[in-house]
C-alpha cells in the first residue's frame, strides 16, 4: 500500500480536533469528511488526496469515542494512520469499521518519515518503506485477531467460528 | 493468588475465551443516545437482525438537545432529526427511551446510577468515552464506538482484549475537603502519570482518599479516567455504594440478597498483583486548573504557568504540544493562574453537574453577583438534579447571582448543541476535555472543580477557593 505522507509531529491529537463535536449531526460520511481534522488544520480537505497516510506521535485519537474520527478520514482519503501509540477507543473503531489501518510505529519511523515522503505499507512483512528517502522501518505487528479482522473487511465480515 | 476485583468481574463476564486472543464479554446493561447510535440501528435493519435483550438496554438523548425552554421547537433542523430518529429506533426495537421531556432525561452517565440502572460488579457499556464514571459502582465500564454499539445490540457481547489492571491509591486525607474536592484529585493524577498513563489498563482506584469520598465524588473520579488513556477506572462497592443504589426506580427487587454477595465477592483479594502502581498523597494538594490543551497539562491554583520546557521535561514532542498549547490559549509562561481572566463559566457535564457539586457551587456564591464581564451557565446533569436543586432552592442562588439555570443535558460540554464558546473565549468549566475547539471552534477551556468555577464566576478569575469559607 503506497501512499504520501501527511505529518503532524506532537502527541495527543484529539477526536475532537480530528472531527469537531459540531459535525457529529452529520450522517453524510462524504460530507462529514470536508471537516475532517478541521480543528487542527483547516487546509486538511484541500490537500489531502485518496491514498495518503497521516504520521503522528503518541495517544493519537485520545478522547471521545465518535466513530465519526475515523470515518471522516477514511472518507477524505486517508488509508492509514501510523502513530507512536494510539488511544485504544479510536484503534478498536478503525479496526471494528475497516475504516483505515492503525499502525504502531517506533521512533526511528516517526522520526525518519517527513511530511510528503512517499512510502509503502507492507502489512505481510510488517515493514514501511520510505521510498522518499530510501529507508525501511519495522511496524508493530497487529495482533492475530486484529490481523483476522482487517483481512476479513471489519468486524461484521469478520466470522470467528470459522478460525 | 489473588485476583484484582476487575479480573474477578472479567472473569464472570466471560463467554469466549481462547489464548492469545480478545475475549467475548457478555453485556449486563447498554446505555444508548442519540449521536454514535444511528448509524448502529442502521446496520441492525440492512441485516434485518432484532436487538438480543431490549430489556438490557436503556436510551435517552443527551449530547445534542437543547438546554432552552423545551416547550420551543428545535430550531436546527439536523439536530431535530437525530433527536427524531432515536425515537423511531428505540420505538421500532422496543427499547426503553427517556426523550426530552421525561422526568428521568439527563446526561446517560448521571441516570444510569441515579435510576439504579448501573449496578456492582456488571458490566456495563456505552457509545461515549465517559462511560468509566459508572466504575465508581464497582462496575466495568467501557466507552465504545457505533460498530461495538451494534455488535452489543445484536449479539449482547463485545470482543475485547483483556486490559491489565493499574492499581491507584490515593492516600491521606485533605485539609480542606469542600474546597480541594474529587475533581482535584484526578486532575492531579492525570498531571502525574500523563494522558496515555493509563493506556490499556483498568484503573482501580484505591486507599483512604477514596473511600472518603461521596458516590458523586467517585462518579467524578472514574468518570475522568479515560482522560489518562485508561480502558476503565473502577472502586470497590462499599456500604456507601450499596446505599446509594438502595430504593431506586430500577434497583432490582432482589436487591438485599445481592448485597450480600457483592459485599464478600466485589473487592481486590490481599495478595492479588497489579501490573502497574501509582500513589497519590493527598494531604497537601490545592485546588487544580488546566491550563493548556488537554487535561494533563494543568497546575496548581497557587502556581503559574510552566514554561514549555519545565513542562515537557526534555520529551521534544511535549514540548511541541506545551508550545501549540500556549499559543491556542494565548497565555505566557510565567503568568500566574489567579491572574487569568475569565468571560464565562459552565458548571455541568458529567463529570461535575450532580446535585453534590451544585450545592458545593451555590456555597461560593450565595447573596453574590458574578462578575459584570462574566457570562455563566449551569446546566444540571438531569432532569432529577434540576427538579432536586429547585426544590433546595438552589436555582434562585445560581438565578440572583446572573447565572443562566438551564434543562439537563451535555450542553457546553462538547459543543455540539447551541451552548458554545466564541472564538477567543476563555471558559473556566466544570467538564472533562480542554480540546483544542471542544466547547466551541477558538473557544479557550479551563478544567476545574464545581467550587472553583463558582468563584472564578464571582471574582471574573480564578482564584484559590481554600481561602474562602466554605462549611
Amino acid at each position: 500500500m503506497k501512499g504520501n505522507v501527511i505529518k503532524y509531529d506532537r502527541d495527543n491529537i484529539d477526536t475532537d480536533v480530528i472531527i469537531p463535536g459540531q459535525y457529529l449531526k452529520i450522517h453524510d460520511y462524504a460530507e462529514l469528511a470536508t471537516h475532517a481534522m478541521e480543528g487542527l488544520d483547516p487546509d486538511f480537505h484541500s490537500k489531502v488526496k485518496e491514498g495518503d497516510f497521516i504520521l503522528s506521535g503518541k495517544n493519537f485519537g485520545s478522547g471521545s469515542s465518535r466513530e465519526h474520527a475515523p470515518i471522516a478520514l477514511s472518507h477524505s482519503g486517508i488509508k492509514a494512520v501510523l502513530a507512536l501509540s494510539f488511544a485504544r477507543i479510536f484503534y478498536r473503531n478503525s479496526v471494528d469499521g475497516a475504516f483505515l489501518l492503525p499502525i504502531e510505529i517506533g521512533q526511528d519511523a516517526y522520526d525518519g518519515i517527513s511530511e510528503g515522503d512517499e512510502i509503502n505499507i507492507d502489512v505481510s512483512s510488517n515493514e514501511i518503506q520510505n521510498i522518499t528517502k530510501n529507508q525501511t522501518y519495522k511496524m508493530k505487528p497487529f495482533s492475530e485477531i486484529i490481523g483476522k479482522i482487517i483481512a476479513a473487511g471489519g468486524l461484521f465480515k469478520y466470522k470467528p467460528d470459522q478460525d | 493468588m489473588g485476583k484484582t476485583l476487575f479480573e474477578k468481574i472479567w472473569e464472570s463476564h466471560i463467554v469466549v475465551e481462547k489464548q492469545n486472543s480478545p475475549s467475548l464479554i457478555y453485556i449486563d446493561r447498554h446505555l444508548v443516545h442519540e449521536v454514535t447510535s444511528p448509524q448502529a440501528f442502521e446496520g441492525l435493519r440492512i441485516n434485518n437482525r432484532k436487538v438480543r435483550r431490549p430489556d438490557l438496554t436503556i436510551a435517552t438523548m443527551d449530547h445534542n438537545v437543547p438546554t432552552t425552554d423545551r416547550s420551543l421547537p428545535i430550531l436546527d433542523q439536523t439536530s431535530s432529526v437525530q433527536i427524531q430518529t432515536l425515537e423511531k429506533n428505540c420505538k421500532d426495537f422496543g427499547i426503553k427511551l427517556f426523550g426530552i421531556n421525561s422526568p428521568n432525561q439527563g446526561i446517560v452517565h448521571v441516570i444510569g446510577p441515579q435510576l439504579g440502572i448501573t449496578l456492582p460488579g456488571t458490566t456495563i457499556v456505552c457509545g461515549d468515552s465517559h462511560t468509566s464514571t459508572h466504575g465508581a459502582f464497582g462496575a466495568l465500564a467501557l466507552g465504545i464506538g457505533t460498530s461495538d454499539v451494534e455488535h452489543v445490540l445484536a449479539s449482547q457481547t463485545m470482543w475485547l482484549e483483556k486490559p491489565k489492571p493499574f492499581e491507584i491509591r490515593v492516600e491521606g486525607k485533605r485539609k480542606n475537603p469542600h474546597a480541594v474536592t474529587a475533581k482535584d484529585i484526578v486532575l492531579s493524577i492525570i498531571k502525574n502519570i500523563g494522558t496515555g498513563g493509563g493506556t490499556g489498563t483498568v484503573i482501580e482506584y484505591r486507599g483512604e482518599g477514596i473511600t472518603d469520598l461521596s458516590m458523586e465524588q467517585r462518579m467524578t473520579i472514574c468518570n475522568m479516567s479515560i482522560e489518562a488513556g485508561a480502558r476503565a477506572g473502577l472502586i470497590a462497592p462499599d456500604e456507601k455504594t450499596f446505599d446509594y443504589l438502595r430504593d431506586r426506580e430500577y434497583t432490582p427487587k432482589n436487591y438485599e440478597s445481592l448485597v450480600d454477595t457483592w459485599k464478600d465477592h466485589l473487592k481486590s483479594d490481599s495478595d492479588a498483583t497489579f501490573d502497574k502502581q501509582f500513589t497519590l498523597p493527598i494531604d497537601d494538594i490545592a485546588p487544580q486548573v488546566s491550563w493548556g490543551t488537554n487535561p494533563g497539562m494543568t497546575c496548581d491554583v497557587t502556581e503559574s504557568i510552566p514554561t514549555p520546557d519545565e513542562f515537557s521535561k526534555g520529551d521534544v514532542n511535549q514540548k511541541k504540544g506545551a508550545e501549540k498549547a500556549l499559543d491556542y490559549m494565548d497565555l505566557k509562561p510565567g503568568t500566574l493562574i489567579e491572574d487569568i481572566k475569565i468571560d464565562r463559566v459552565f458548571i455541568g457535564s458529567c463529570t461535575n453537574a450532580r446535585l453534590e457539586d451544585l450545592i458545593e457551587a451555590s456555597k461560593v456564591i450565595k447573596d453574590q453577583k458574578i462578575s459584570p464581564h462574566v457570562k455563566a451557565m449551569v446546566v444540571p446533569g438531569s432532569q432529577m438534579v434540576k427538579k432536586q436543586a429547585e426544590e433546595m432552592g438552589l436555582d434562585k442562588i445560581f438565578i440572583n447571582a446572573n447565572f443562566e439555570w438551564r434543562e439537563a443535558g451535555c450542553s457546553m460540554c462538547l459543543g455540539m448543541n447551541p451552548d458554545i464558546l466564541s472564538p477567543g473565549e476563555r471558559c473556566a468549566s466544570t467538564s472533562n476535555r480542554n480540546f483544542e475547539g471542544r466547547q466551541g471552534t477558538g473557544g479557550r477551556t479551563h478544567l476545574v472543580s464545581p467550587v472553583m468555577a463558582a468563584a472564578a464566576a464571582i471574582n471574573g478569575h480564578f482564584v484559590d477557593v481554600r481561602k474562602m469559607d466554605l462549611n
